[in-house]
């Protein structure tokens, strides 16, 4: 039997008429690493925000070490403690420098304690110390996601989200991020859940791939499985073709 | 024309319910932020920021405001007091004007176009770039962390700028008074003292505190519940000036009917 730490049943979720999330589930196993691909729109950050508690679903139960999270659970189990959140833009506090972004969930600790704990984790996302009193206008986007992997490892967290982690970088800091990504995975042994539509990204960092399309889970498998798969919504999505079963609706 | 007729009902239906539903998210943000104010942790570093901010960084421009504001107040109540042979009334005038009324309200306003704008679009600013959602994430509260300090900070500091701007819009007064329209400068300043009593100053420093809540109160209410990215910070900016600007003006009518008449 999986040990899951993550377990959603029956997600649903809708903004108005249009239905994001429709009776999704997916179960994520311990100290693994899941990838979602999907396009844009088709409710991977609705379902991260789900999952996070910054969205509240209108039906399922996401469960998290089989305790059914809500606003009260969350609190009850310290949950906010147990995960780090990579945010698609960084999301770095602008009027706090490096150091005070990275320590920031860090209480009762005193100043020096937490500057060495911002220097250790800089140096675990591949930054040099010197960086620990600019502020994050001061540094390059690619350094600002790093900074913010920072934040999201300081506390040595359970389970890591990665909102399109790749998103407006060079293909060669990509590639660093990805290797970071899969460097912090293994040291913390955390769970990981990656959504991206950057399939070289997908296919690097994942144990497993699920495809997300039209609010629902419609594909899962293993990263050397994907490119063999059959089902013609994944063919026509990785190999990034405008023609197939995958309409793009250009009002949207 | 049948349609026309049902239309109306319809628009007023649709605008009380936006009104109502207005209403009751602005109550919600309220009782978040009394329960917030109420209960720790506070962010003393962020209150003594936002003290600099929006007490200090906001005193020349209330200085210069209260200055000029009451030198032309004393220069009106000369041209006016002077069609019924009253112009002695000046420095009486401009000092229960200045304190009682002109004081707090231009404070109040200067600073709903300082800082509340200045509030709104920062928060909103946080909102589109996601900093609110990552702040749920690092465990901490939104309200508790950037709404808490604004508010106490505006609600603390107002009443000492006011403070500050009642003397040097008497002082503007008195400027205008003895250099342009030729009181004797002992005469003004006793003129001044006599007429000022303890409610007249206190009504407005509570008026100050009052403002002070709704200046910072509106920016991250505004601000919090921005939408549509960079158009929404800009919504959310301008909102938050009309409201807390309107707001001033109509609280500003009930405290001083409240003040006095009781």
């Amino acid at each position: 039997m999986e040990d899951l730490i993550l377990k959603i049943e029956k997600l649903h979720k809708s903004f108005g008429e249009k239905v994001i999330l429709n009776d999704l589930n997916i179960n994520i196993t311990r100290n693994t690493s899941q990838v979602i691909i999907g396009g844009s729109g088709t409710g991977k950050s609705v379902l991260i925000k789900c999952i996070l508690g910054l969205i509240q679903q209108d039906q399922g139960v996401i469960s998290y070490d089989n305790t059914p999270l809500n606003s009260d659970t969350r609190k009850e189990i310290n949950f906010y403690d147990k995960i780090g959140m990579l945010f698609q833009g960084a999301a770095l506090f602008d009027s706090l420098t490096v150091w005070e972004n990275i320590t920031f969930a860090i209480k009762s600790k005193s100043k020096s304690d937490l500057k060495e704990i911002a220097i250790d984790k800089i140096h675990k996302v591949g930054l040099d110390s010197s960086v620990i009193n600019l502020y994050p206008s001061e540094l390059s986007g690619g350094m600002q996601k790093r900074v913010a992997l920072a934040r999201a490892i300081a506390k040595d967290p359970q389970l890591l989200f990665f909102d399109e982690p790749t998103t407006g970088l060079d293909p060669i800091m990509a590639d660093v991020i990805n290797n970071l990504i899969n460097e912090v995975i293994d040291k913390i042994g955390a769970t990981a859940i990656t959504i991206t539509h950057d399939m070289e990204s997908a296919k690097k960092i994942a144990d497993k791939i699920s495809m997300l399309y039209k609010g629902n889970i419609i594909w899962s498998g293993k990263p050397g499985e994907i490119e063999r798969s059959d089902n013609p919504y994944v063919d026509q999505f990785i190999h990034g073709r405008s023609e197939g079963p995958i309409k793009i609706n250009i009002k949207d | 024309m049948l349609n026309y007729i049902f239309n109306i009902p319809h628009a007023i239906g649709v605008n009380v319910l936006k009104l109502l539903a207005q209403v009751g998210k602005i109550s919600i943000f309220f009782y978040e932020l009394i329960f917030c104010i109420f209960t720790p942790p506070i962010y003393f570093k962020s209150f003594f920021n936002q003290v600099i901010k929006i007490g200090y960084n906001s005193l020349p421009v209330i200085g210069l405001t209260a200055f000029f504001t009451g030198g032309v107040l004393a220069l009106q109540i000369y041209i006016g007091g002077s069609r019924f042979n009253a112009e002695s009334i000046v420095a009486s005038i401009v000092a229960l004007g200045i304190t009682r009324e002109l004081g707090p309200v231009i404070a109040g306003l200067m600073l709903a176009g300082r800082v509340s704008a200045s509030i709104s679009a920062e928060i909103a600013t946080m909102k589109v770039t996601e900093q609110l959602d990552a702040l749920i994430t690092l465990s901490t509260n939104p309200i508790r962390y950037l709404v808490v300090p604004r508010v106490l900070a505006a609600l603390l500091t107002l009443p000492i700028l006011v403070l500050i701007a009642d003397v040097i819009g008497v002082m503007g007064g008195f400027v205008v008074g003895t250099q342009s329209l030729g009181f004797i400068e002992q005469t003004y300043i006793k003129n001044t003292l006599d007429i000022i009593q303890l409610n007249d100053v206190l009504s407005g420093l509570i008026k100050a505190a009052v403002f002070g809540f709704i200046v910072a109160f509106m920016g991250c209410y505004h601000g919090y519940n921005s939408t549509g990215g960079a158009q929404g910070v800009g919504r959310s900016t301008t909102k938050a000036v009309v409201s807390a600007s309107i707001l001033i003006l109509a609280s500003n009518y009930i405290l001083t009917s409240l003040v006095f008449n009781s």
